[in-house]
This record gives structure tokens, sequence and C-alpha cells, in this order.
């Protein structure tokens, strides 16, 4: 299978806050990882480090075998990884349409919508992420799951390989969670490596085959839903001390 | 599928077609119209003054365009767009005046400083937001006038007196006005053309949400600088005319003022417009003629005016003037 993306005694510090403590793990090429943790765990800020929106204090970030450490956002996309915000963004003023454009004209993503025409390109996108028919409206129209669809939309424009999903299913209402659930369902089936946190911990244990656990910034522990589910670190993390007695 | 020769054959043949439609469409007929008026102008009148006022409303629009290229489509708000300007027009006046350059070369040479000007401008604010880039860009302004003005610097730089007595374009001011119209009509071509093209959609990107935009693979760095770089070299162009009209320069040209004009103008016509910054430079140089007594205080009415468009209208007056405008045109075409 082949490691994609590698994480080693990954550190972040913010004056006396540890956000990321030492953390390792490995994900391998086209699996469905998940990673889990109660707010404040460092899990965004995780995605931040791998993806170049923060520097590390110390340890490494190796995608592909190569290191990526310190690298910047956007030469990061243009190797292979995208990701989707916890709050989401959208560019405002811009048509559904174009907002997918926006990442098909980057380097990475132009290689792949030249040859259609960055247009026809966006336009698939946004049909297989079913917001073809709004094409030419503003992201204010849409409701907070088709935001979501959006994000996700821009993210394939780059032709990921690594797709990092932060909170993907946060704030949104049961259908929407089907939704945005068969999609990434589909995303993983063509291939793509997929990486997401969760705080819906039933969806995302549902879905997932492996999972990382994090707390206060350090790596718990790792393992099928299960077996993280009944760990008893945790546990406590989720329902404070003394939960154990529930594993 | 089409592959890019028969898509390119396709737009090149489809284009006298295309052009129809644009003109009896709204949009593309009052451009027509609007061109018409200003080339035939001269041949209503060649009294210098209105002549003049026209050349004057002219070369804002091309400064107005180009600052909205900037802060409405690539979202960063310089308050410092005299620098360009003054730069240009002192880079202009010194080659016209000292080295006697053909007035051609030497705004050539003025655009390329603000070339320059903008690569700098635009990779020290690189890091900088919202109101810093405002106060930074100003203070940069504020630094230009105080330092073309310092008496030590006198011999370089000319100091309070600036350079004056500079050579005509031409004797006769209709040659000038239709120079400075064709410069006017090649910059809107172009910086609409910009915001039309792929490019266009990155600077707005980065207008709507920058982080957003680097997440989606752009170099934000790398685009800032290139929005900087043309702002500047159109800025630069209106500063180069700008001297050459006025037949001088000084460090007032630098002055926060300027900058402020290229502000109203570019937001009374309707921000990320482009063509907007044409219609509200001439709103503003008509305004400031009519009520010209009131000079003093007319920066105090501008900025009332603005804030009124701004509180009441979406788009400057553009786009509600264009909307009565457009039922009008309708009608008129029987639809």
């Amino acid at each position: 299978m082949g490691t994609i993306l590698e994480v080693k005694n990954l550190t972040k510090k913010f004056g006396g806050l540890t956000a990321v403590n030492d953390v390792s793990f490995e994900i391998h090429r086209g699996e469905f990882l998940g990673l889990i943790g109660p707010n404040g765990a460092g899990k965004t800020t995780l995605f931040n480090l791998i993806f170049g929106s923060e520097k590390p204090s110390s340890g490494t970030v190796r995608f592909d075998g190569r290191d990526i450490t310190g690298m910047k956002p956007y030469e990061i996309v243009n190797l292979g990884i995208a990701r989707t915000f916890q709050l989401v963004r959208s560019f405002r003023f811009l048509t559904l349409l174009d907002n997918i454009s926006v990442s098909c004209l980057s380097p990475r993503g132009k290689k792949v919508a030249k040859q259609y025409g960055i247009d026809e390109s966006a336009s698939s996108i946004l049909a297989a992420v079913g917001l073809v028919d709004k094409a030419s409206l503003p992201p204010v129209i849409l409701p907070h799951g088709d935001l979501r669809k959006l994000q996700i939309g821009k993210a394939l424009g780059t032709n990921p390989q690594l797709l990092l999903l932060d909170e993907p299913f946060s704030g949104l209402s049961h259908e929407e969670q089907e939704g945005i659930t068969d999609l990434i369902i589909r995303l993983h089936d063509d291939g793509v490596t997929v990486f997401m946190t969760g705080h819906v911990l039933r969806e995302l244990m549902n879905l997932v085959p492996r999972v990382i656990a994090m707390h206060q910034g350090k790596y718990i522990t790792e393992g099928s839903p299960q077996e993280v589910a009944n760990n008893k670190i945790v546990l406590e993390a989720y329902l404070g001390k003394g939960s154990e007695q529930l594993a | 599928m089409p592959n890019k020769t028969q898509r390119f054959r396709e737009k090149v043949l489809g284009f006298p077609n295309y052009f129809k439609h644009w003109i009896r469409d709204f949009k593309g007929g009052l451009t027509i119209l609007s061109i018409l008026g200003l080339l035939s102008f001269p041949l209503v009148t060649t009294n210098s003054y209105f002549l003049g006022l026209f050349i004057l409303a002219m070369i804002y629009s091309i400064f107005a365009a180009s600052w909205d290229l900037l802060a409405g489509f690539t979202g960063k708000v310089s308050f410092g767009h005299a620098i360009f300007l003054g730069i240009s027009g002192y880079i202009t006046a010194e080659l016209l005046k000292y080295y006697n350059f053909h007035w051609l070369s030497a705004l050539f040479f003025g655009v390329l400083a603000s070339v320059l000007i903008g690569l700098g401008l635009g990779y020290m604010t690189l890091r900088l937001k919202g109101p810093y880039l405002a106060l930074g860009t100003l203070v940069i302004g504020i630094i230009c006038q105080k330092v073309f003005a310092l008496n030590p610097l006198k011999p370089i730089l000319h100091g309070d007196e600036g350079i004056s007595g500079l050579p005509a374009l031409s004797s006769s001011t209709v040659v000038i006005y239709y120079v400075v119209l064709i410069f006017m009509i090649i910059t809107f071509i172009v910086l609409i053309r910009i915001t039309k093209l792929n490019i266009g959609t990155l600077f707005k990107s980065i207008r709507d949400d920058e982080i957003g935009s680097e997440a989606a693979g752009i170099n934000i760095t790398k685009y800032k600088i290139i929005a900087f770089m043309i702002s500047g070299s159109f800025a630069g162009l209106a500063g180069g005319l700008f001297t050459m009209f006025n037949r001088s320069i000084s460090p007032l040209i630098f002055q926060p003022l300027y900058s402020f004009y290229a502000i109203i103008m570019a937001a009374l016509g309707g921000l990320a417009t482009i063509s907007g910054s044409a219609l509200g430079a001439f709103l503003f140089v008509f305004l400031t003629a009519i009520f010209v007594d009131f000079a003093e205080i007319s920066l105090l009415i501008f900025s009332i005016i603005l804030i009124i468009i701004i509180r009441f209208t979406s788009g400057g007056v553009l786009k509600p003037a264009l909307e009565r405008l457009k039922d009008l045109w309708d009608i008129l075409l029987g639809r």
C-alpha cells in the first residue's frame, strides 16, 4: 500500500501552550482515516501543521516520501494535499462555478483542467458534488450543507491525492450529513486518501476503518473505532475521570 | 473534444457576431456612445477650458481605474496611490526637461518606474491587511511628499518647487485631448480584459478569501505583486500624462488628497467595475468645476456624498443609474 503521509514527533508551541505535543503517525495510500478528540485536542492545529498554515516548533511531515515540513500551503497543495476548513469559507462574490475554477487554475489543477477547458472541468466537479444547477449563483444562497459540498469541490479542483477534511459534519442536519458522507465515500472509492477529523462521533465511527485519538495535543491511541472508543484514556478525555468504568 | 486550435478558430470567427450582439446589448451600446461622444467632443468646441476639463477627467479616469483594479478586484485598498502619480511624473518631467527625451519615451520610462514601484510596494505590503495596508500606503505617500521637498536633496529632487516649464506635448489642446483619449481607451480595454481573464478570477479570489485562495493552490504572493505592478503601471501612465498636461510637477503630487481622489472617483462610479471609474472621474471633475467657489470645502462635500452613496447604494452611482438607463434603452429598442 505504501505510506502517503508520515508525521514524526510533530510539536507546536504557542508561547506557553503546547497545542500539538510530539505526535507521530502514518497514513497509508488510499486509506480512510479518522481523527477524533474533544475540543482543544489539537486536531485543527495538527491539520494546520500538515498543510503548512502553521510552522511546527519541531518534528517533520513527509508526504509521499518527501519532506514538506514548513512548506507554504500553496506549495503543499500543488504537491497533492487539499483541505477543507472547520469554518466554511468561500469566495463570496464569485459564482459557484468560479469558486471551483480558482482551484482548477492552480498549477496542479490546471494540468488536468486544461485538457477539457477550465469551465468544463469546474462544471464537472460541481456536478460531482451535486451543485451544478446553481453554478451561476453566488455562495450566499447556499445552505450550510451545500457550502460544505462546495468546499469539497474546491479541494477537488486541485486534483489531490490526500484530502484533509476538518470537521466536515459539524453544523449539519442528519440529511446533510448523509449527503456529505456519500460524497466522501465516492471520493475515497475513486482513490483519494481521506483523513478527516470529527466531532460527530457516531457518523465518523461508522465511516472509517481506522481512527487516531488525540487529547490535549497528545497522540493517545489508534485502532478500529471500537478499540478506540473503549480506550480508557479516550473515555476519560470525553467523559471525565472515572468513566473508564463504562468500558 | 474541441482542441485548442478549433476553439481559437471558433472565437475569431464568432467575433463579428459577438460584436453585433454586444452593441445591441445595453453595456456595449453605452460604451460605444460614450466613446463616440468623447471622440466628437472637440468638434463641438475648441475652448481650452472645456477641453482641459475633459482631459483632466480622462487622466483621472485612468488613475481611478488603476486603483479599482487593485482595490475592487484584488481587495488591496491603497491610500497611497498618488505615489505612482508622483514617481512616474517626476521621471517623465526630469527626462523631458533635462534630457530632452521625446514625450513618448519619457512617458514610457515613467511607466516603467511605476511598475518597479509597484513591485516594491507590493512586496512591502504583502503581510498588511485592511486598515494596516491603508495606513502603510498613506504613510509612504506622505514620506515621499516630504522627501521630495527636502532642501538638501534639491539637486536631485528639486525640492519644494519641483520641476516646471516642461515643453508642451503639442501646441494644440485638441491634439493633447486625442492623445489622452487614446491612452484612456487603451487603459480601459486592457483593464477590463484583465478582469475577464483567468487572472481576474484569481485576483477576485484573493479579495474574497486570501486563505481560501491559497488553499486552492494559488500563489497569492505572486498575484498580489502582479496586481500592484499592473495597477501601478496605469497609475504611472496617469501620472506622466498629468505632469505633461500641467507642464510641471511638485512634491504636492504625493499628497494624500490625490490618493483620496482615486478612491472617491472609483467609489463614486462603483467599485470593482473598472468602467465605473470613468463615470466617477467625470462626475468628480464636472462637479468640482461647477462648485469651484466652494473649492476649499469640496473635499468635505465629496466625502459626504461618498458616505451617502456607500450607505444607500450597493455599487456606487453607476449601478442604479445604469438600471434606469437600461430600461430606457430597452424601450428605445422596442423591447
